[in-house]
């Protein structure tokens, strides 16, 4: 879960990694402060969420794009699922860092708009926007990618 | 999936209802004075997850074993100072006034004057049972509080003394032979 | 209810599971954590029970069975070695007042 967040929003195994090592490295340190297998998934979640979030900040690899800026593909001669999840998960990480984790929180981890409020800390009707919005976004640039093959 | 595994038992999620004497307060801040502090709170689930991984077929192991499955809780706490009189003995009174309750009974208590050692063995016993065993120890420069809750088994108590490297002693009556 | 639009999101987003070392290495990091503390076997007996807690948690959001195994199996080991610490420190005890009992009994 916490490699796997941290590699949705970067891209980068051995990043995620290191992110997912010192995640993991904390929680050992805060320990004694969990309550409850509960308590400690939606620590993981969160933390791991705010150390993307900061490592992107901090090495400004990738300047915060408002959501209508965000690339297009081009389009593939003959897309195949594998290209396809690729694609997506391209699309996913060029989203601005909030939208990004949203839509990481909702379709890695399956979390409805309300839970991902608390981990994320942000209202849900926040959440809801950047889930219909990028929804939206992705869905156009994935029709344009694939409709250009015709 | 987002099921989380979790070892349970360890940690504030451990209850310690099968603990039956309470440590007063002042005997807790002990640990902050001590130069070493051993503590140990070993409850239900976390005995059988050890009691797990002893092995039948080593003797020792077996015989922790077959101690460990009657038992509800092992509670130690041990604290060791680099002085003399770095705790007051007054303080274990409100922990031996707990042992007075119905069902207590203390078996030995030694007191030396040369070593300044003061030791007290306590059994709670239950239907002609043993269901609880206490141990305050209190040296001048080390205190151990021990609670065992639990069906006990006499002979267990004497072959603790067989286990873990520690030599078991043999009763000497008073002819010095050995009982 | 995900459309296919959604679902095939949720498939390229699917956890993925980082590299076969990764539990060695946090746990690596976790021993250095310790040394670094300088703790030593008493709260390193917390630190033992910590690190088992965080194996398994770490082998829980891996969701691997084999990791779970060795997450057992680390926890289980720090839990004996706790109850053979409490069960020496008992015995030593035991054994101490069963010497000056005797040392007693036969001054009398």
């Amino acid at each position: 879960m916490v490699f796997s967040i941290a590699y949705h929003f970067l891209r980068d195994r051995a990043l995620a990694e290191e992110i997912a090592q010192d995640v993991f490295l904390q929680l050992f340190r805060n320990l004694n402060s969990m309550e409850s297998g509960a308590h400690i998934t939606f620590w993981l979640r969160r933390v791991t969420s705010n150390r993307c979030v900061d490592y992107v900040r901090k090495r400004q690899r990738r300047p915060e794009v408002a959501l209508e800026e965000t690339a297009e593909l081009r389009h593939s001669d003959a897309p195949s699922d594998p290209l396809l999840s690729r694609k997506l998960q391209a699309l996913v990480q060029s989203l601005p860092e909030k939208p990004r984790l949203v839509m990481i929180m909702r379709y890695q981890e399956d979390l409805m708009p309300e839970e991902i409020a608390t981990v994320l800390d942000m209202p849900v009707r926040t959440v809801k926007s950047h889930l219909h919005r990028s929804l939206a976004m992705l869905r156009e640039k994935m029709e344009r990618s694939v409709g250009g093959t015709r | 999936m987002k099921k989380l595994i979790i070892a349970g038992a360890f940690f504030a999620l451990m209850p310690l209802r099968a603990q039956e004497i309470k440590l007063p307060p002042n005997l807790e801040k002990l640990a902050d004075r001590a130069h070493e502090v051993v503590d140990v709170t070993m409850d239900g689930p976390l005995l059988q997850l050890a009691a797990r991984f002893l092995s039948n077929r080593d003797p020792d192991e077996a015989r922790v074993k077959r101690l460990v499955a009657g038992l509800k809780g092992i509670y130690v706490k041990s604290y060791e100072f680099e002085n003399s009189g770095e705790y007051d003995e007054r303080d274990l009174e409100p922990l031996r006034a707990q042992l007075k309750a119905p069902g207590w009974t203390r078996i030995v208590g030694v007191k030396s004057k040369r070593s300044g050692d003061n030791a007290d063995v306590f059994i709670k016993s239950d239907n002609g049972g043993i269901t609880g065993l206490a141990v305050i120890s209190a040296e001048p420069r080390e205190l151990t509080i021990v609670q065992i809750i639990g069906a006990i088994q006499p002979e267990d108590l004497r072959d603790l003394g067989g286990n873990f490297g520690i030599p078991r002693l043999e009763f000497k009556n008073k002819q010095g032979k050995e009982d | 209810m995900m459309d296919d639009f959604e679902k095939q999101l949720a498939e390229a987003l699917r956890r993925e599971e980082p590299s076969g070392n990764f539990e060695a290495r946090v746990l690596a990091a976790v021993a250095r954590e310790k040394d670094r503390r300088g703790s030593w076997m008493p709260g390193g007996f917390r630190w033992a029970a910590a690190l088992a807690m965080t194996v398994v948690v770490v082998a829980g959001v891996g969701v691997e069975k084999y990791r779970e195994a060795a997450a057992e199996r680390v926890a289980g080991e720090a839990a004996k070695a706790r109850l053979e610490l409490a069960l020496k420190i008992t015995s030593a005890k035991l054994t101490k007042i069963r010497q000056q009992v005797n040392a007693v009994e036969q001054d009398q």
